[in-house]
């Protein structure tokens, strides 16, 4: 399967890319590790005039301890490369476990947790080729005027398929970006637009630098439901981390945005709660393999498991 | 379009060549290398039958753009014999059974020869996990996973 | 039979795995001719629309364009694997059937000249109603798929045997079932390829086939040349498992850019083209109806089919009838009635498959689970009662002659502590046991045979050539270790040359299960001859008796007093001398009644012989996910003689592959005529970790009729593992299974169900 043609440049620095991007008017993808980037391509779901290379950029590399309490894991670090980095697993065991859970290891150790979290939104009917789309006809997210899941539906039901993210939201990781239009800092959990057209608020031409994650020691797990135990995207993901007194859990993989929530504790009220919150809040709809009905009912489930797996590490 | 310059060591051996900026690796090395070892056969890096070596790391080649990898060091399944010697994973999964259609063969051995480069004693665990990342739909893999376990053991 | 072979038993490294391992072994799409061009096919985007045009006028002007063919370039003739079902033009003039179908295609000199130049081509429709579901497929009114096929139905398959009706009055206990199961994909690994070559008057192909003189013949009809003009030549193929037994468009495709553009054309299929236009796996509705004796024997069974075809007959008949077959020949059916049809929707074409049939299969050994617990009986006694045994005549008269069923069900039995684990399945735990029968090779008329050839080199170097054809399986290697045992040549000296129409006399092919008791067969007849000539010329020059001579590692000895000996190559020259060279021919045909018909007298002997099996699966549930884990699987197949125990072993792993963990994560899924998941990312075809530990026993039955025992070794265990894991799961649930695949919504809502929850 070809690919369609593109320039492509390898950059040295995040200022080089800003101004690579913006000589091509907005017409450029950035490249990392290239597994979500390069097979979207290949379907011609994505077909940009040039492709910007960020792989040299040795900032977005980097893990370092801040001053101020703080991990700043550059976003080209690959997703094996920070699991096997000894503070996260230290740390953060529900980012180990969803950096472990992520793929394969072959796509571990190309995938960057940058372009992990960047991913586009996923659909049966939508992650097919260009001919497979022209006889099921266009839907919202690739311009069309419909959904092709939902009869008469007026939004975009993909799914958001990071593994990492919903570890992230848990330990309330905050992202940097530094685009045309300057710096800035937003919070994981804000980036999420609701709209399957454009699922995350990334402005044209930015580029995420640095995940930064509260160097605080907590407890966590991640549960993802699959179908096989490796390369499968999650088909429902939860994650939860407590520290000190407050537990933060995140349910991803149904619909456009993860879904946070923040408990007291985690006693059986509570997680009772929580779980029965997370059954009603989840809407799936038939896009993936299993049923919508069933998916809807693992977030919970995924939820008490993986509450009762911190709490036996406890 | 422009065509870009890229040198790659190929199995030991340089190769200086004008590629599409839209390129993969694997395109090159089936197409100008005549390398056909690695193979298409899903296109979109679900599978791990075109994976090869580069610089130390298995990579999934019908993802990588060529252009991407200049100056690296790739190796491919063609280039594990050393002089007329077979690899001792060649070797292990000729003797184990763990080749019958022969099409995911080359990416499952590329995989583990990554694997037990950085890993000289691998458990049966770990063999697992990492072929994982590869489909194979003949052998139902327990002759490939005791073939990679020969491997480590002759090897190490 | 002797048992003290020199090779024949033992485990040997295939001949073919060197090239495969070192990365020189050629596939299809590997092959680079000088001058060759990249084909390209634009498909239907219509599941059913009438062609009114196509237009391939523009598409021609595109620099670098050198030829453009549609159906209107074809000759007219429509193929089908019988007569009576030809009904695929392979480029169609009338009207599209499914989406994805061939239209037209284009050679260019390169693949992006191609695509551009497809997206040029011209074709207008006229979009006609559609039907995707069998059941609304049948009904009056219905879209019709094809003109001669009345309600769609393409094959119905009528047997009666005994008294049904009377035997089910009479029985103790009578029970119906209806089970479902959606269609599998083959997901070979190597999607298909074809290399066409047409030169001087000739055309050469390469491509992924299961039997290429069937392949041959066909393309000689449709293209309406002579068979020796058309020569399918040996190439490596990345797996088959019953999908590439027929002659595909591509074929046809490839061949008419070739003749047209007077250059080499490959065309290389993508794997979403390999999922919705080469063979698909039909899915399939049976309802099984079950009379039973208080003891546990079986006294009637009534089975209703319905086979979801897609768009053409493909190999209809066989397709329709062998689940039937599969299970008449494992057990003893005294009144039997089976009533299959094949029904043709508007979606890919489904062929025959390895693990084809799991719905029925896995039906009815898990209502043979749920009939035995009502009766309080061992489902490995039922088995075991109603088993087949050597010298009992199946209820369509096959006689079957070696038997090791039973050897397979004891075997597996007791290295799972079945029948205590059945009878009180720990909590969300279960075990379950599959058998089936695997006819060695099908009726097919005059092809149903093979022939060998044997030449020896003045150096002793062998090779022999044959038309059997290898997808992987070990064929190949399988034939040169019958020939050493034979000819006492080591394998490294016997060359093989096979499945090139060229060269090589008709055979069966590798879909019918007959290469062993078939193909490997023929070769061995053809060495015994080879070897007869040495023995005779050995036995004059060492001056003893023909009986006394063994032929081993190259060289003819007494056995009496081996230091008598002399290099076969000696002999062979000498036989060069006297002007009579060492040449063995040789054929095998199989013992079948040929007067036997798929639809119209289903009766008679089937095939030569068959292959026993059993497979037991152990389960384990959680009760929240549903989610099914097999920690263990156990397998005995009854192969007769195992020519390479490791390559039966490699057969059998990989049938627990991709039939028994298959059970709990494989099936199409559809958007009515749109494949929703013709990619490997959401086909789920298990990894490593998905697979349990795995214990393969081999019972030889040592045939009398197959090479040194033999039997079919790839098949059996694929035919059973489906339903040894549905009969665990049942074993666990309580519940018999729905729909396979048994994914975890499906399980979780049997759990439900026995729990009384409701949605």
């Amino acid at each position: 399967m070809i690919l369609p043609k593109f320039t492509y440049k390898k950059v040295k620095s995040v200022a080089e890319a800003v101004a690579a991007y913006n000589s091509h008017k907005g017409k450029a993808k950035y490249l990392a590790g290239g597994t979500d980037l390069v097979p979207l391509m290949k379907l011609r779901l994505s077909a940009p005039a040039a492709v910007i290379d960020l792989k040299d950029i040795a900032e977005l590399k980097a893990v370092s301890r801040k001053n101020d309490g703080w991990l700043a894991v550059g976003a080209n670090v690959t997703l094996f490369a920070l699991k096997n980095d000894p503070v996260v697993k230290e740390y953060f065991p529900a980012l180990y476990e969803s950096l472990d859970a992520t793929s394969c290891e072959t796509l571990q150790m190309r995938g960057t947790i940058g372009g992990n979290i960047l991913q586009d939104t996923r659909c049966l009917l939508y992650n097919q080729s260009l001919e497979w789309r022209k006889a099921r006809g266009f839907c919202y997210k690739m311009g069309g005027k419909v959904c092709n899941v939902v009869p008469n539906a007026k939004a975009c039901f993909s799914n958001y398929c990071s593994d990492n993210a919903p570890s992230l939201i848990t330990l309330s990781a905050q992202l940097r970006f530094v685009g045309p239009k300057g710096e800035r800092t937003a919070g994981l959990e804000d980036i999420f637009s609701g709209d399957g057209r454009r699922p995350l608020t990334v402005e044209p031409g930015e580029i995420l630098t640095e995940i930064l994650i509260p160097l605080k020691k907590t407890k966590g797990a991640y549960e993802k439901l699959r179908v096989r135990d490796s390369i499968d995207y999650p088909l429902a993901g939860v994650a939860v981390s407590a520290k000190g007194g407050t537990v933060r859990a995140c349910v991803c993989g149904i619909g456009l945005k993860p879904r946070v929530y923040d408990l007291s504790d985690m006693n059986e009220a509570t997680v009772k709660e929580a779980a029965d919150r997370m059954y009603g809040d989840a809407k799936p709809v038939s896009n993936t393999v299993l049923s919508a009905m069933y998916r809807k009912k693992m977030a919970g489930v995924l939820f008490k498991k993986a509450v009762k797996r911190v709490l036996q590490e406890g | 379009m422009k065509t870009i310059g890229v040198t790659i060591q190929v199995n030991n051996e340089e190769n200086v060549l004008q590629v599409k900026p839209y390129e993969t690796l694997l395109e090159t090395l089936r197409e100008r290398l005549n390398l056909t070892g690695a193979k298409e056969a899903c296109s979109m890096g679900s599978c791990g039958a075109c994976t090869v070596v580069v610089n130390g790391t298995p990579v999934r080649s019908c993802l990588v753009l060529t252009a991407e990898v200049d100056g690296a060091d790739i190796t491919t399944v063609e280039g594990l014999q050393k002089d007329g010697k077979l690899h001792p994973l060649q070797e292990a999964f000729m003797e184990k059974g763990a080749v019958q259609c022969g099409f995911c063969t080359s990416g499952m051995i590329m995989t583990a020869k990554a694997l037990l480069d950085r890993n000289k004693k691998p458990t049966k665990k770990e063999i697992v996990k990492t072929i994982s990342s590869n489909i194979c739909r003949c052998t139902g893999y327990k002759k490939i996973v005791e073939a990679v376990e020969d491997a480590g053991r002759k090897k190490g | 039979m002797k048992d003290d072979f020199n090779i024949v038993g033992k485990r040997v490294a295939r001949s073919d795995s060197l090239a495969k391992v070192t990365g020189e072994a050629w596939y299809t799409a590997d092959i680079k001719l000088p001058n060759m061009l990249v084909g390209k096919v634009l498909r239907s985007p219509y599941p059913h629309a009438k062609i009114v045009r196509i237009d391939l006028a523009r598409a021609l002007k595109v620099p670098g364009v050198k030829a453009a063919i549609s159906g209107f370039d074809a000759y007219g003739i429509k193929w089908g694997v019988f007569r009576y079902t030809q009904d695929h033009a392979m480029l169609p003039t009338d009207k599209v059937r499914y989406i994805g179908e061939d239209v037209a295609a284009v050679a260019a000199v390169d693949e992006e000249t191609a695509l551009e130049a497809l997206s040029y081509i011209k074709v207008d429709y006229e979009p006609l109603p559609a039907v995707f579901d069998p059941l609304e497929s049948m009904k009056e009114g219905a879209p019709q798929i094809h003109d001669q096929y009345k309600n769609n139905i393409n094959i119905h398959i009528n047997i009666d045997v005994g008294e049904v009706d009377k035997a089910m009055g009479k029985a103790f206990l009578v029970r119906e079932d209806t089970f479902k199961a959606a269609g599998e994909a083959y997901a070979m690994m190597e999607p298909y390829a074809v290399v066409a070559s047409y030169a001087n008057g000739y055309l050469d192909l390469w491509m992924p086939n299961a039997g290429p003189h069937v392949r041959a013949k066909a393309l000689s009809n449709l293209l309406k040349k002579p068979v020796n003009r058309v020569r399918i030549r040996h190439i490596n193929s990345g797996g088959a498992f019953g999908g590439r037994s027929e002659v595909a468009p591509g074929d046809l495709v490839a061949s008419l850019l070739s003749i047209k553009a007077g250059r080499p054309v490959k065309l290389v299929l993508s794997r979403e083209e390999n999922a919705t236009s080469s063979r698909q796996v039909h899915d399939i509705i049976t309802t099984i109806k079950t009379g039973m004796k208080k003891d546990g024997t079986i006294v009637a069974k009534d089975f209703r089919v319905i086979l979801n075809g897609g768009a053409y007959s493909s190999t209809g008949p066989i397709a329709t009838s062998i689940p039937f077959y599969y299970f008449e020949q494992s057990y003893r059916l005294p009144n039997v009635r089976y009533n299959g049809y094949r029904v043709f929707t508007n979606k890919g074409i489904r062929g025959m498959y390895g693990c084809h049939g799991r719905a029925v299969l896995a039906g009815n050994e898990v209502q043979m689970d749920l009939i035995a617990k009502e009766l309080g009986l061992d489902p490995v006694a039922v088995r075991l009662k109603n088993g087949l045994k050597s010298g009992e005549v199946t209820a369509t008269k096959s006689k079957i002659t070696s038997c090791g069923l039973k050897e397979t069900i004891l075997q597996t039995a007791e290295k799972t502590n079945f029948t205590k684990r059945w009878g009180k399945p720990k909590r969300y735990k279960g075990v379950g046991m599959g058998c089936v029968a695997i006819l060695c090779g099908f009726p097919m008329g005059f092809r149903s045979g093979s022939s060998c050839y044997v030449k020896i080199n003045d150096d002793g170097q062998a090779t022999i050539v044959t038309g059997l054809v290898d997808n992987g399986q070990g064929n190949e290697s399988m034939v040169i270790q019958v020939a050493s045992e034979v000819l006492g040549i080591p394998m490294k000296d016997i060359n093989l040359v096979c499945a090139d129409t060229e060269v090589t006399n008709l055979d069966p092919g590798a879909y019918s299960q007959a290469a062993a008791f078939v193909g490997a067969n023929a070769v061995r007849v053809a060495c015994e001859n080879a070897r007869k000539r040495i023995v005779g010329i050995a036995a004059e020059k060492l001056r003893v008796k023909e009986a006394d001579i063994g032929l081993k590692d190259g060289l003819a000895y007494s056995k009496r007093s081996p230091d008598k000996k002399m290099p076969i190559s000696w002999v062979v020259r000498e036989s060069f001398f006297r002007g009579d060279p060492v040449i063995g021919t040789g054929s095998y045909f199989p013992k079948i009644d040929l007067e036997r018909e798929w639809v119209s007298r289903p009766w008679g002997q089937m095939a030569g012989t068959f292959s026993f099996g059993a497979s037991v699966a152990e389960v384990s549930i959680d009760p929240e996910t549903g989610k099914v884990s097999i920690p263990r699987f156990t397998a005995a197949h009854d192969c007769g003689r195992a020519i390479n125990p490791m390559a039966v072993e490699g057969q059998m792993e990989g049938s627990i592959q991709q039939a028994g963990v298959a059970a709990i994560t494989e099936g199409n899924l559809w958007d009515k005529g749109h494949l929703l998941n013709p990619n490997l990312l959401e086909y789920k075809v298990p990894l490593a970790c998905d697979m349990p530990e795995m214990e393969t026993i081999i019972v030889s039955s040592i045939d009398p009729e197959g090479p040194f025992g033999a039997k079919e070794g790839g098949i059996n265990i694929r035919a059973n593992a489906s339903s040894a894991v549905a009969c665990a799961v049942t074993n666990a649930t309580g519940e018999l299974f729905e729909e396979l695949p048994l994914t975890p919504d499906k399980v979780l809502t049997m759990l439900e169900r026995k729990k009384g929850v409701k949605g």
